[in-house]
């Protein structure tokens, strides 16, 4: 038995992600070779295609005339997007989206976008300089056109994934991963970019210290707030015209375009020379200066993505919620199951009790019990009976061996010291972070 | 495995229409800037501002390319044309010797496949010490001058025909004696 709108606890109301945002799981019949028929799928290939040789030939010359810093260039920031590449496909983890989707947004938003981008973000700097001045396009002409040209160039590769694997898109969540890889490979690229075109301004030969200075100032200074949290927004956008399908397609649209003005109005802002401080003016104010702008649009991107998630993860807990079988899941795995810092907890409260032995026990048990909830999500629409015996059955398994060690149920202990540990460390670690910035950029 | 008719065509429409907004964006733009005058009048034997506290007086008839012109704070460049000749400058950040920002210089012609010539000490009208010579690209021919200033290393290079050259050398000369460089507060 499946439920559709049932809530978490219960008690007759709609989910919040019925009432705000709804989750259509990918059907089981939603298949990756299907894609290779569509006239979309081509179009992307191509365009990587054509990006991917105007990228090489746009670094061809940096390679040959500065080896060791572009390489170094290229191995700093491929290292820098891991983690980010981590955190953001960790995002949705009731329902992963398919690597392939992921490599495909990546390659947008670092080979086609960036390629595309550069001339006409150029035209409209020059355009700027005739109607008014050159000291007006050097002044503003990033903060126009990066983010007009850039901003529409990116979010078009949501949309292309939207034409491949519709089905894939199944909530508010899933267009805020594709929109920030998209942003990530942009980011990566063009900090490449900047990296070597540091490297040649310097004039100091095949010297990696402006690599380093860029990596630092472009990765860590200005990364956190760049294009990946811009194209989260403008992807949200993208999918809120997929999935809210209850609300008129007007209404639809001008979500999305709210969503594309918030992340093109976020990019202005940070383009932009209010408030603006060169690097080696005062590394203080620098940092003071790069908090201002890019906190505010950090905050409310998070925010967006915070109740996005919440809002999947009651969709999917209610799946779970409606068996009512204890041994599939107890109240309390059900409400650590839906956050992702209460499912590590839980891993470590295991392994705290049973060894290596019970924390590997929760990480398949929480796997299962995920793909369980999406299967019955699915059974909705179109029913697979042993897709849904396969991951009970895992599910089961790993119950009796929780029971065997001693260690039953996959819960968290000590919720609110644990979470607020964490926020402890992140908060040291940014402030570590920021002095040793105030350091660098004040010698 | 099959896909339905009107899931194709509809596909195939989108897919077209992101295709038209990408080459708007990539060869409409650039053809429509291409497509307006990029020279406008400057005053002349007024210092222009070309950027990091740099001014100069322009040659007298010339030009300026506001596509290539792009004045900072810290950095900046002005390129103005006298006819087919070409008359470039770049203020940039630099700390170092003279010699090294002749290098920077020698390193960007290389790559254009030139060459500089080893070329001799200049001064600038203002008092700003320097290097000039001559260097030679595939396409071009022409002379260079690097000059420094606290904090920023000006370069110079002025382009085109010998025939051309010689004809605008003395105005060019006189502008670039009026180089000046003022510290910013």
């Amino acid at each position: 038995m499946t439920v559709t709108a049932g809530c978490p606890g219960g008690h007759g109301v709609p989910p919040r992600s019925a009432r705000t945002a709804p989750v259509h799981p990918a059907p089981a019949w939603a298949r990756s070779h299907k894609s290779l028929l569509l006239p979309a799928f081509w179009l992307v290939a191509l365009m990587m295609a054509v990006g991917a040789a105007r990228t090489v030939l746009l670094i061809r010359h940096s390679i040959a005339e500065y080896p060791v810093a572009t390489t170094a260039a290229l191995a700093l920031f491929a290292v820098y997007a891991v983690p980010f590449w981590l955190f953001v496909s960790a995002l949705d983890y009731l329902e992963r989206e398919p690597p392939l989707l992921l490599v495909i947004a990546f390659g947008w938003g670092g080979l086609v976008a960036t390629t595309v981008s550069a001339p006409g973000s150029t035209a409209i700097q020059n355009m700027l300089a005739k109607g008014y001045s050159p000291g007006f396009a050097a002044a503003w002409g990033s903060a126009i056109a990066g983010p007009t040209v850039e901003e529409i160039v990116k979010t078009l590769g949501v949309v292309a994934i939207v034409l491949i694997a519709r089905a894939q898109i199944n909530s508010v969540l899933d267009g805020v991963i594709y929109g920030s890889l998209v942003g990530l490979g942009f980011q990566v690229v063009e900090d490449v970019v900047y990296a070597v075109n540091a490297v040649a301004a310097a004039g100091r030969g095949d010297d990696i210290g402006p690599v380093v200075a860029t990596f630092f100032v472009r990765g860590f200074l200005a990364g956190l707030w760049s294009h990946t949290l811009f194209s989260a927004l403008a992807g949200a956008g993208v999918a809120s015209v997929v999935v809210r399908t209850d609300r008129t397609l007007r209404f639809r649209l001008g979500v999305a375009a709210v969503c594309l003005f918030g992340a093109w109005f976020c990019h202005f802002l940070w383009n932009s020379p209010l408030l603006a401080v060169e690097v080696g003016d005062n590394g203080y104010l620098l940092i003071v200066v790069l908090l201002a702008k890019g906190i505010p649009p950090l905050l409310a991107i998070l925010l967006l993505v915070r109740s996005a998630r919440h809002r999947e993860a009651d969709y999917y807990i209610a799946q779970l919620t409606a068996l009512d079988d204890r041994d599939i899941a107890t109240p309390a795995e059900l409400h650590v199951l839906g956050l992702g810092h209460m499912r590590a907890n839980a891993r470590r409260y295991a392994y705290a009790r049973a060894g290596v032995m019970g924390r590997r026990a929760v990480q398949r048990l929480q796997r299962a019990q995920a793909s369980l909830a999406l299967e019955l999500s699915r059974a909705q629409t179109t029913h697979d009976p042993a897709a849904l015996g396969q991951w009970r059955d895992e599910v089961l398994r790993q119950r009796a061996r929780l029971r065997s060690l001693g260690h039953p149920e996959a819960v968290a202990v000590d919720q609110r010291r644990g979470s607020m540990r964490r926020r402890m460390m992140i908060l040291a670690v940014t402030l570590l972070l920021l002095t040793a910035a105030c350091a660098a950029l004040s010698l | 495995m099959r896909v339905a008719r009107v899931r194709l065509l509809q596909n195939a429409a989108a897919s077209l229409c992101i295709l038209l907004v990408l080459v708007a964006i990539a060869v409409g733009l650039p053809a429509i800037d291409r497509s307006l005058p990029a020279e406008q009048a400057v005053p002349p034997h007024e210092p222009y501002e070309v950027g990091a506290g740099v001014t100069v007086v322009p040659p007298a008839g010339a030009a300026l390319d506001v596509t290539r012109t792009r004045p900072t704070a810290r950095q900046g460049t002005a390129l103005f044309v006298l006819g087919r000749v070409r008359y470039v400058i770049v203020v940039a950040p630099f700390d170092g010797e003279l010699e090294g920002a002749v290098d920077r210089l020698r390193r960007k012609v290389i790559n254009a496949d030139g060459q500089l010539d080893a070329g001799l000490p200049a001064l600038t009208g203002t008092g700003l010490v320097g290097h000039e010579g001559a260097y030679t690209t595939p396409d071009r021919a022409g002379r260079y001058a690097v000059f420094l200033a606290p904090d920023v290393s000006i370069e110079v290079t002025v382009s085109g025909t010998e025939t051309e050259l010689a004809e605008t050398e003395q105005v060019i000369e006189a502008s670039i004696a009026t180089i000046t460089y003022q510290e910013r507060l």
